[in-house]
């Protein structure tokens, strides 16, 4: 095949941007609308790429190879395999979710549509390239437009969320540069391809592969975030616009993940078993933390931030099991969790929208009045808490029978954190939908039709993969066996 | 280094300690007759008067700096000269080139009334 | 005694020859025209940078020694001709507007930056410490004059005096450091000082000696410790000089101090290393810790073109062929963002030099606010801009060399200058307006050299391997 579909995949949101710039300010609909159909072709080619994809091997596949900059040893790689595809697959559908859950910005709406589309590319980018100095042009790419998005339509704590966010990212991806570096100088003949480095993993030193596996986690492990780089994700969650939260949680989250998968196990096997314990303790006190944190919570929104970081906590067990079920189970929650917490900070900007609070306690029996959106609403959350029948049980459920035979202590006190999790979202539920009626909320809006059509995808791919995950889990086989092979373990 | 640096360190002492001996031995033996004349400073002959730190027009500061300029031009004149058979044709056009930027130099300082006294 | 005529050879220099010209007619020029006809001035200057290009480009590719072993002309020279004509063509067509609106246009301040300019060239060029010498002075006397060019100005004329005084006190401590190296070596042309430092004993002075020109120039590139007079200067020259000094002398301080360091020194690196290595350190983390709490937009630019010179210490004391080309890419770079963002700064006047001013700036000059920010990214290394790839390139020569911890606290530096650079952003674009002046249509020769530095920025970021084969083939061979 010839077609150079992931290029066309990555850049026509940028495309759709130089577009969006040569409107005029006051085109506030053809902006919206260049916006939706640029963010639709990667969409659509996403489809493209589900269908075509060979899932019998683990080899990658669409590759497009150009020369880029022979000196410095870098190339224009890209390439998909089980573990990219459903990642691309995922962003395009988010992405383009909350492009169309943004049409209700009304200020510097040109702006807004084109740092959107900017971060697309640098997130299709990051989950397809295969070089290194590509892939961490588009990782740090992504930054720019996220930090624009957070600081100008954030709430009221904007810059501070904002330089937090930036700076924490920063602070870990210049460490992976140095990795980067190091990588490059010490494998003869140097280069920059990661299939390549891959291959040569096996003559790294076991010291070497302990400090540049550092280097890499600290870039991953702030973005996952794991503990204890999380602190950034409340304030930016928070802080963010509703569209942006969903992609931040949505797919920047599993950047991390994916640089776990993608580079750090594959790359560096041996450090990779050295840490698998430290990591999946790390990992439960993700999971317990978190919940026992959203267990606080007053703010509807930030209660979901800290979900976030609780189901964080399973996909980093799921991949310091180095077991095939456990590390597929990671790539279920993260398409899982990217489903669900999408439509939830959805669900939480409506909600946000039309009442200008998120203080829980201020609302109680919304479900008299506003049954679609409580229904909506009480669907995604029993997805969360890992309702069998939805995506997030079989997501779990993976990760755990996976970790299990690895690391049994340490799962039997995850599986509490299921219990936390189911306690927190319920409590939540009651708070808001159930109970009295609060007759502050009588002149309530319903949810409306351009709002339910954000989140109804997501809701049928929910339950598509919590009753039928084999198509998902047939696509990711072959990879996840290579990875756990490569690795060893 | 010491062996290369000791005359000259000795040269040095010496021709301090000569000095020195010189000036103390006028002071012991010489006969001091002072008088009004003698006592009062020497300014080309003529009386001082005012404050020596008095305040000048910068014009004056201007002309000083433009004639040390054409004034260093005459000292490269000098040597020039003496070597001017030895250097031939290349030496004419060379100081030729020389002076045509100085040239150029006076043209935008007449121009420019540098030069001018108002 | 016999007499050789000195081998002349007007074509090696022909650059500088064009230079020299064009700066000897504008100042003819000045006094001649009146009135509305000065307005040619500037085109006749940046005209005559232009050719002046043209010509460094057809030298390129050859090797020739002229006027006694004293000027070479090589491809390193030309690179360095090359980022220095750039730069004084931006800073010409940008100064054109800015002269008008601050009532200083004269034609001497074409004809000045001519004469740095040429100054420079010479600089890059020469195999001789004494030519060396000559080309700084020539340079830095030009300087000394444009950075007090606002004669109203009390902060220009502090500029001025401070920038002279320590000006000529580095000078005199290079040609201090120049004497020694005379005294030691018996010769001031840099092959013959090669041929002595490979040798096996090194006398004391040639340390000495060298210490005191890494002092002098020290001075130009604004390494720490010698960069006090750097935030004055900066902040009291006019902007385009500002402009100016932190690219062009810069550039060619370094050219001076590859070539001695090294060529006539490369044997002796392990003896010279350890030293840049502190002052990069100390430069790097000085200029950006500094430049946190600045307030004053020049001022900030001014620490930071402190800390990149730090960065391109890390180049020299990585050395090797990798060294010398990726301190050739960074200052080609640098010259673009960094001219880049003053030509904003011009813009917008000698009144709006405060970080306040520029709230809200991406509303009221939507095209202005984005090209800041798009350099101020670059500043701060962040891809697909020029910045990274320069930053790029430097760090993974000294990690080439064995240099990792260089490396990383030079990585970890330019993450500090992510703040400052970022709060230019932040109060670009995410505060109100300040002021509803009336908007200003951006001059075309200002606009002109705008997009030539964008253009600089965004080529050499993201398909940089035409400039970096480039910078790979004017090395010099290193020791």
């Amino acid at each position: 095949m010839n077609i150079p579909i992931l290029s066309y995949m990555v850049f026509s949101p940028i495309l759709g941007m130089i577009l969006v710039m040569l409107l005029k300010k006051e085109q506030v609909q053809g902006i919206r609308w260049v916006s939706a159909i640029f963010s639709f072709i990667p969409l659509i080619l996403s489809f493209f790429l589900l269908a075509n994809y060979d899932p019998s091997t683990s080899k990658m596949q669409f590759v497009e190879f150009h020369k880029w900059i022979p000196s410095l040893g870098a190339n224009y790689h890209l390439g998909a395999d089980g573990l990219s595809v459903p990642m691309l697959f995922l962003t395009a559908l988010l992405s383009f979710v909350s492009i169309i859950g943004s049409f209700n910005i009304n200020f510097r709406v040109k702006e807004y549509f084109a740092f959107f589309l900017l971060l697309e590319t640098g997130m299709l980018g990051v989950f397809c390239a295969l070089d290194f100095f590509l892939f961490y042009i588009f990782w740090e790419i992504m930054l720019v437009p996220m930090y624009f998005l957070i600081g100008i339509w954030g709430g009221p704590r904007k810059e501070y969320a904002a330089i937090k966010f930036f700076l924490y990212t920063l602070f870990g991806s210049v460490f992976m540069l140095v990795g980067i570096l190091a990588l490059y100088f010490t494998v003869e003949p140097h280069t920059l391809n990661m299939m390549e480095l891959i291959r040569r993993a096996p003559e790294l030193s076991r010291g070497f592969q302990l400090i540049v596996y550092v280097a890499f986690y600290l870039a991953f492990a702030i973005k996952v975030p794991i503990f204890p780089f999380h602190t950034w994700l409340p304030d930016a969650h928070v802080e963010a616009p509703t569209a942006v939260s969903v992609v931040l949680a949505g797919i920047l989250l599993k950047m991390g993940l994916y640089g776990l998968l993608r580079v750090s196990y594959p790359m560096f096997p041996k450090a990779a078993l050295y840490f698998a314990l430290p990591l999946a303790l790390l990992a439960v006190i993700n999971i317990i933390y978190g919940a026992l944190v959203c267990m606080a919570q007053k703010d509807l929104k930030k209660l979901v931030a800290y979900s976030s970081v609780s189901h964080m906590g399973f996909c980093v067990l799921g991949i310091a099991a180095i077991t095939v079920t456990g590390i597929s189970g990671c790539v279920f929650q993260m398409v899982s969790h990217g489903l669900i917490t999408g439509a939830l900070f959805l669900l939480v900007g409506v909600l946000y929208d039309r009442a200008h609070t998120r203080d829980i306690d201020a609302f109680g029996g919304l479900w008299v009045k506003l049954p679609v959106y409580s229904g909506i609403m009480t669907l995604f959350c029993l997805g969360s808490l890992g309702l069998p029948g939805l995506s997030g049980f079989v997501s779990e459920f993976m990760v755990f029978i996976g970790a299990f035979p690895v690391f049994k202590v340490i799962v039997a006190i995850a599986v509490l954190g299921v219990v936390l999790t189911a306690g927190y979202f319920l409590r939540m539920i009651q708070r808001i939908f159930l109970g009295e009626f609060n007759p502050k909320w009588e002149g309530l809006p319903e949810i409306s039709g351009r709002e339910i059509f954000t989140v109804t995808p997501l809701a049928i791919l929910m339950i598509f993969i919590g009753v039928y995950p084999m198509p998902l889990a047939n696509m990711i086989r072959a990879t996840m066996e290579n990875i756990v092979r490569l690795v060893g373990g | 280094m010491f062996k290369t640096y000791f005359p000259i360190a000795l040269l040095l002492i010496l021709v301090l300690g000569m000095a020195f001996v010189i000036v103390l031995l006028s002071r012991f033996l010489g006969r001091r007759i002072p008088s009004k004349d003698k006592l009062s400073t020497y300014e080309c002959g003529i009386e001082p008067t005012g404050d020596a730190r008095g305040r000048f027009p910068v014009k004056f500061f201007l002309i000083a700096i433009l004639f040390i300029i054409f004034d260093i031009e005459i000292v490269f004149l000098y040597p020039w000269a003496v070597v001017f058979k030895k250097l031939k044709v290349f030496g004419l056009i060379e100081m030729g080139i020389f002076l045509f930027i100085l040239l150029i130099g006076y043209f935008y300082i007449v121009k420019k009334g540098a030069l001018r006294w108002e | 005694m016999s007499w050789l005529t000195p081998d002349i050879n007007f074509k090696i220099i022909s650059p500088e020859l064009i230079i020299l010209i064009v700066a000897l007619l504008v100042l003819i020029l000045e006094p001649l025209l009146k009135g509305r006809s000065k307005n040619i001035l500037p085109h006749i200057s940046w005209i005559g940078v232009a050719l002046a290009l043209v010509s460094v480009i057809t030298l390129w590719n050859r090797e020739e020694l002229g006027f006694n072993q004293m000027f070479i002309l090589d491809n390193f020279s030309c690179f360095f001709k090359i980022i220095f004509l750039s730069g004084t063509l931006l800073v010409i067509l940008s100064s054109i507007s800015y002269l008008k609106e601050e009532k200083i246009f004269h034609g001497e301040y074409f004809s000045l930056i001519l004469f740095a300019t040429f100054g420079m060239m010479l600089m890059a060029s020469s195999l001789n410490l004494i030519v060396i010498f000559l080309g700084l002075e020539i340079m830095s006397l030009c300087l000394y004059i444009l950075a007090g060019f606002r004669r109203y100005d009390l902060k220009s004329n502090e500029s001025s005096m401070k920038y002279f005084l320590i000006g000529a006190f580095a000078s005199g401590f290079l040609l201090y450091g120049i004497a020694m190296l005379y005294g030691a070596t018996n010769s001031t042309n840099l092959k013959e000082i090669l041929i002595f430092t490979q040798g096996f004993e090194n006398p004391l002075f040639l340390f000495i000696g060298l210490g005191l020109i890494l002092v002098g120039l020290g001075f130009k590139i604004a390494s720490f410790p010698f960069h006090m007079w750097v935030p004055d200067v900066y902040e009291g020259a006019p902007t385009p000089i500002t402009a100016f000094i932190s690219s062009g002398p810069k550039a060619a301080g370094f050219s001076a101090l590859l070539r001695i360091l090294l060529f006539a020194f490369g044997s002796l690196h392990i003896d010279w290393s350890f030293v840049l290595w502190i002052l990069a350190v100390l430069t790097m983390s000085f200029g950006n810790v500094i430049a946190l709490s600045q307030t004053n937009i020049k001022r900030l630019l001014a620490y930071s073109s402190i800390a990149h010179a730090g960065y391109v210490l890390v180049a020299l004391v990585a050395g090797g062929d990798s060294g010398i080309s990726s301190a050739m890419f960074y200052l080609l770079a640098y010259t673009f963002m960094n001219i880049g963002a003053f030509i904003i700064i011009i813009f917008l006047g000698e009144k709006k030099v405060n970080l306040d001013d520029y709230s809200g700036l991406v509303t009221k000059y939507p095209i202005l606010g984005i090209t800041l920010a798009l350099f101020m990214f670059s500043l701060a290394g962040f891809p697909p801009t020029s910045g990274f790839m320069a930053k790029f390139y430097v760090f993974s020569s000294a990690i080439k060399s064995g240099y990792t911890g260089l490396a990383i606290i030079g990585v970890l530096n330019s993450f500090v200058s992510v703040y400052y650079y970022l709060r230019v952003v932040v109060i670009m674009f995410m505060r109100a307006p300040v002021d509803e002046v009336q908007k200003v249509p951006i001059p075309f020769f200002l606009g002109l050299a705008l997009l030539f530095s964008v253009w600089g920025t965004l080529h050499l970021g993201i398909l940089p391997q035409s400039f970096l084969t480039l910078a790979q083939n004017s090395i010099f061979s290193p020791f």
